[in-house]
């Protein structure tokens, strides 16, 4: 016991002696927190359209206005003819053309149903779908004003959807990113600087030094754990404080609960950092173990991408991602307040997978040692 | 000189060799990047577990969910859902999704000129609550037309989309992830290059001899080069052959491009070596300068014209939002020189930068 405390001593001097640690576990994260917090933004807005009115009529004109009027839609300008347009779109400078065709207005009054083309950059999928949903849904209210102003033979039946979002009414991406940047925060500090720690003190020697003295070779390993998962906890509560600082978004659950299910959490990411010092021989390869662990874990974890959108086989892969699980865990404590019985199967697998995943690491640690 | 410089260039090329370890890393890492990746980003939901409150129990409401089943976007669960334990459903994720069919729902229909559909999204994850609300809505635009057959809209719209006209989403990522992992991958490959000799002090012995450091700087950065090509061909091949992204422009532009980009990111990796004075220090601003500006700001996965201006300001910087444009330009546009002048000239032009401004940093180190 004693020997551990030396050691976990050792590591924590050897930590403030670099001022670069220091800079990474206090301002690391409200860097994080304010470049992902304002970059990832999944919102389309701003689209930049260009018209093309062939028409030049008092409808025509109308829906432009209300086109450009909101923050969807930004019009950058507009031409006759629609091969320009396309051109402009070809260069990157146009996602949306909107075009107008002749004898709009006449051909609308005398019934006949004419077409606007919505032309669109169809590179990005998402954001084509989602910029003509906003123009369809613009165009459905101008011709339910339209429609309603004229008379009709036949009685009208229109079903409408009241439509409520919990947790974030306002859809901000924001409330998504947040509880994400934890588990990002956690799963680097642990993987990435305690895996290169140890390999550093492998290169240098100095892990030979520590095997020749009567530590234990448990000790030695709960002596190079401890501090990182302190580390780690200091990390989080920053987080925590600067999310709330930024962007407002305090913890809705028990804060009790999300320490002890982190606690469990890292003990499978610092599984993962001593299993990769036990692979790899120099600092640059575990480097890159590391950063291929994170890369992946991250995606499958659903921080950007929820998980039911994968194909089924990729699905069945995130189960084997410790971060899934954490992830669930922190939205769920972070936004919707869920407690201990929500979260009894998540609790189940990272308590599993992180006792598996450092006894693993540890018998490995142990047979490279020895 | 040229021997000279040949020799710096087959050193590099030994230490390459001589860790088969981080050669295995090189080649596999990005291969198997591109596939999980090129996979596992989908923006396009399915089977949304979602769980329908049948109040009215009518044909016309049965009729509406068998729409909602018949749409592959929602799993359907019948189940009664009252006000109080909505909450609960959500947090222990059963749904994501609630719709409650009022009891007057059929007679609302014949009856009163609009009824009401309640809709519950959990919407903790905004983006998939936005295509989840598009969803109903789009379900229940169409049940109102065909109720509505005698009074048609006065007038329509024709959508078309360009370049991508199925909105395969491996269209839109694979040439991102391409210009992703090639940044990646170049800027750590050279981070170390010279920290590295520093560290164990080979760099003064090389020092010591009669090569200036232009050669140096060229001679680490040759062997590189080839490697990162090496690797930007094999994600190039994956993506064509096995994702079946179309190559519609020049593909003898696209790889001169991309020796033009890994050269970037290796000058870049480079000056972060001149400056750092260990390996781990160099590593970790590698990490942190190459992988979170290329991953959110090269609008590979989010939109930039979305984000604060001041990170669309930042994004001009970064050299992949700039090989971003080029490499979607070239493949799915089939765009040439003229569309792309401004970001190949860029490109160019911080290349030149980034390689003089490590020549002069690397010259300062020696002085000092």
């Amino acid at each position: 016991m004693r020997n551990i405390l030396y050691l976990i001593q050792k590591e924590f001097r050897q930590i403030f002696r670099l001022k670069a640690n220091l800079v990474i576990i206090f301002v690391m994260p409200f860097i994080q927190l304010v470049i992902l917090g304002f970059a990832i933004t999944t919102d389309v807005k701003n689209i930049s359209t260009m018209y093309v009115d062939m028409d030049r009529s008092q409808l025509s004109r109308k829906i432009i206005r209300t086109v450009s009027s909101g923050e969807f839609f930004t019009i950058k300008g507009s031409t006759d003819q629609t091969e320009a347009a396309v051109k402009k779109m070809d260069s990157g400078k146009i996602k949306l053309a909107i075009v107008i065709p002749q004898h709009f207005e006449n051909n609308v009054l005398s019934g006949e149903t004419p077409e606007i083309q919505a032309i669109v950059d169809g590179v990005d999928g998402n954001t084509a779908g989602i910029a003509l949903g906003y123009l369809t849904q613009i165009f459905k209210q101008l011709q339910r004003n339209m429609t309603m102003a004229i008379p009709s033979a036949q009685p009208r039946h229109i079903i409408e959807t009241q439509t409520r979002m919990l947790y974030n009414p306002n859809l901000d991406s924001v409330y998504n990113i947040v509880p994400g940047i934890m588990v990002m925060l956690l799963t680097m500090i642990t993987v990435f600087l305690a895996s290169i720690n140890i390999v550093r003190e492998k290169e240098i020697g100095t892990l030979e030094q520590l095997l020749v003295t009567p530590i234990k070779g448990r000790e030695l390993i709960v002596g190079k754990i401890i501090p990182f998962a302190i580390m780690g906890f200091v990390m989080l509560n920053v987080g925590m404080l600067a999310a709330g600082l930024i962007f407002g978004i305090w913890m809705k659950g028990n804060l009790l609960l999300l320490y002890v299910i982190s606690v469990l959490f890292m003990l499978s990411t610092l599984g993962v950092g001593i299993f990769i010092s036990t692979i790899a021989t120099n600092q640059q390869q575990a480097m890159f173990y590391a950063w291929f662990f994170s890369i992946f874990a991250i995606l499958l974890s659903g921080f950007f991408i929820p998980i039911e959108n994968m194909p089924p086989w990729v699905q069945i892969v995130t189960y084997l991602d410790p971060l899934k699980y954490f992830m669930d865990v922190i939205r769920g404590i972070y936004l919707k307040g869920s407690g201990v019985s929500d979260l009894v199967p998540e609790i189940i697998s990272l308590s599993l997978y992180g006792s598996t995943m450092l006894s693993l690491a540890i018998i490995r640690f142990h047979k490279r040692m020895s | 000189m040229k021997s000279l410089l040949l020799s710096i260039i087959k050193k590099e090329f030994f230490h390459i060799l001589r860790d088969p370890q981080t050669l295995l890393i090189i080649i596999i890492m990005p291969i198997a990047m591109i596939f999980l990746y090129g996979y596992a980003i989908t923006l396009e939901m399915r089977n949304i577990p979602t769980i329908v409150s049948d109040l009215s129990k009518t044909p016309e409401s049965r009729l509406f969910v068998k729409k909602l089943v018949s749409s592959n976007f929602f799993e359907v669960e019948l189940n009664h859902i009252d006000e109080s334990s909505i909450d609960k459903v959500f947090r222990r994720r059963e749904a994501k999704c609630i719709i409650v069919i009022p009891k007057d729902y059929s007679t609302g229909i014949v009856d009163s000129p609009v009824t009401y559909l309640q809709v519950i999204i959990d919407a903790s994850d905004p983006n998939g609550a936005k295509l989840i609300s598009n969803y109903v809505n789009n379900i229940v635009n169409q049940s109102n037309l065909e109720m509505n057959l005698g009074n048609s809209a006065p007038f329509t719209i024709q959508p078309r989309f360009l370049y991508n006209p199925d909105l395969k989403s491996a269209n839109y990522f694979v040439p991102g992830l391409v210009a992703v992992i090639l940044l990646l991958i170049s800027a750590l490959l050279t981070s170390l290059a010279i920290v590295r000799e520093k560290e164990k002090g080979t760099m003064e012995q090389v020092l010591v001899s009669p090569i200036n450091p232009i050669q140096i700087i060229i001679g680490k950065l040759i062997p590189y080069l080839i490697l990162g090509f090496i690797d930007g061909l094999i994600i190039l091949f994956a993506g064509v052959f096995w994702f079946n992204v179309p190559v519609n422009g020049s593909l003898l532009l696209l790889l001169l491009m991309m020796l033009l980009y890994i050269f970037n990111g290796l000058s870049l990796g480079l000056l972060i070596s001149t400056i750092a004075q260990t390996q781990q220090l160099a590593m970790m601003m590698a990490l942190m300068g190459t992988m979170l500006p290329t991953f959110l700001l090269s609008g590979f996965m989010f939109p930039i014209e979305s984000m604060p201006i001041l990170f669309q300001w930042l994004s001009k910087i970064i050299p992949a939002s700039h090989f971003v444009q080029i490499i979607r330009g070239i493949m799915l546009k089939g765009v040439g020189i003229p569309e792309l002048i401004s970001q190949i000239s860029f490109l160019t032009l911080l290349s030149l930068v980034l390689i003089i401004v490590s020549i002069k940093k690397f010259r300062v180190n020696l002085d000092a």
